[in-house]
């Protein structure tokens, strides 16, 4: 509520006004629940007619902003709020067996008995990378060392000290070839973002941020059933973003790119076309995920450094509004104008993709 | 050993899991089509009218990707190493391939189907490298 309180504040909307509620935290192991969004709705004394729990995974505040903007332009809502707050650092209940990624019940029986975990998933799309590209543990850890740059001057962040390839590569293994530092943080955490039409938001406290395109796709869950080039739903998405929004790649002035581990804003960079298959690697490495490079990337951190409750989704979406109005955290994109914010959901098994325009 | 995570089974899967505990693989084909799929379902996803039918496979296949786990779920003994197999049929399978510790894995390599247990879960259709018999 805090974060909903303080997002409304920075519109200049009162609470009364909110007609729609998108909430996504249906995670037991965050302290979710499935009656979340009735919940929340009771919680906060509201009762909203508009409202979205789509769940795919970390993406989906990305997936609601796409489906509050069709419902404001429909006129089903008038001022939506889409909000995530999650507690897995403080949580103490176990996760129960109900959702696909732990549940060996349906195609979960074909792959939960040999005990994969969420990160391995990132690490077989890692290794496979390695082996078809050539791609480097080197370069995977100069993801981690370049959004740990950007996280210095960012004071929510989670870890604000620099670290070296060298750390990365020397941090406990994990699921190989990922490492801790390859993994994303792990925080408590939350936000709210406000949507409404342009013409209620010409009389807000702040210049409003407009949502120009958006895609989304859903595709699978189970490892197995992966694509064999190792695209992922991104690749729908993002096209269909760009296409909405009529720009092109070269107009991007900064980036959020959901990074839960190191392989995962890689793979997002080839399948929304930033460089081709298999030449992530090299993208990172020439320096283009910083400022001079050709798309300055998780500005505030990201999930590797900044924060991570679980979902963080949301934060992309801040932290997209955030550059747009000067007002970073973290690494400031001067004059920035448009940013794209794109995240995913699970193992690669869902995307969704936004471009932010001023 | 703490259990791991035994399948829970329905009428779709019986076929396979029945073949398991016989030693066979057993995966699924499209009658329209020829082609393959995985995992189990009550559908062709290459002709979605149609019902698929069983067949053998040959447990023969080489390594799609691997992993090795070395911190994990409290349901399962670190570390081990998951595997993504492509099958000669021309379908991934993920399942666990047992080696050597420090044993030179790479993606490409050619393996062989066997059936094992898994923290107490048995008749597991699991993966080696071909000609390794340790």
């Amino acid at each position: 509520m805090e974060c909903i309180a303080g997002a409304l504040d920075d519109a200049g909307i009162a609470l009364s006004e909110v007609d729609g509620l998108c909430v996504a935290a249906s995670d037991w192991a965050e302290g979710g629940g499935v009656s979340s969004l009735t919940e929340f709705a009771e919680y906060a004394g509201i009762t909203p007619t508009f409202f979205d729990s789509t769940d795919v995974g970390g993406c989906s505040y990305i997936v609601h902003a796409g489906h509050a903007a069709a419902a404001i332009a429909t006129g089903l809502a008038e001022v939506v709020v889409i909000s995530y707050a999650a507690c897995p650092r403080w949580w103490p209940l176990d996760t129960p067996s109900f959702d696909p990624f732990v549940l060996p019940a349906g195609p979960g029986q074909f792959e939960l008995p040999y005990g994969p975990t969420l990160i391995s998933a990132y690490a077989l799309f890692a290794q496979r990378h390695m082996a078809l590209y050539g791609t480097t543990s080197e370069q995977l850890a100069r993801v981690a060392v370049t959004f740990r740059e950007h996280a210095a001057n960012n004071p929510h962040a989670r870890f604000t000290a620099p670290i070296t390839i060298d750390d990365v590569l020397a941090s406990t293994p994990i699921a190989s070839p990922l490492r801790k530092l390859d993994c994303c943080v792990v925080t408590d955490g939350g936000g709210a973002i406000v949507m409404t039409s342009a013409e209620r938001a010409k009389d807000c406290r702040r210049r409003p941020v407009h949502l120009a395109g958006f895609g989304s796709a859903a595709a699978r869950t189970q490892i197995s059933q992966i694509a064999l080039d190792l695209s992922t739903p991104a690749a729908i998405s993002g096209p269909r973003a760009f296409a909405m929004a009529g720009i092109g790649h070269d107009d991007i002035d900064v980036a959020q790119i959901y990074d839960a581990f190191t392989i995962t804003p890689m793979l997002a960079l080839e399948d929304l076309g930033f460089c081709g298959r298999g030449e992530s690697g090299g993208f990172v490495d020439d320096g283009h995920l910083t400022l001079g490079g050709r798309l300055p990337t998780n500005t505030d951190g990201g999930g590797l450094s900044s924060n991570h409750p679980g979902k963080r989704g949301i934060f992309t979406l801040i932290e997209g509004v955030r550059q747009l109005r000067g007002e970073g955290p973290g690494l400031q994109i001067p004059d920035a104008e448009v940013a794209l914010v794109h995240g995913l959901g699970g193992t690669f098994c869902a995307a969704a993709t936004a471009i932010l325009t001023v | 050993m703490t259990k791991g995570m035994p399948p829970v089974t329905d009428v779709t899967s019986d076929p396979f899991w029945e073949g398991a505990r016989a030693g066979r693989l057993m995966i699924q084909r499209c009658p329209v089509t020829g082609m393959h799929q995985w995992y189990p379902r009550a559908h062709s996803i290459h002709s979605p009218g149609a019902s698929p039918e069983w067949v053998e496979a040959s447990g023969q296949g080489t390594i799609f990707s691997f992993t090795t786990i070395q911190r994990g779920m409290s349901a399962f003994e670190t570390p081990y190493t998951c595997v993504l197999v492509m099958l000669d049929e021309g379908v991934l399978v993920l399942s666990r391939l047992e080696a050597e510790p420090g044993a030179d894995i790479r993606v490409g390599m050619p393996v062989e189907a066997f059936f094992g247990e898994v923290q107490g879960t048995p008749d597991l259709p699991l993966f080696r490298i071909k000609g390794d018999r340790s």
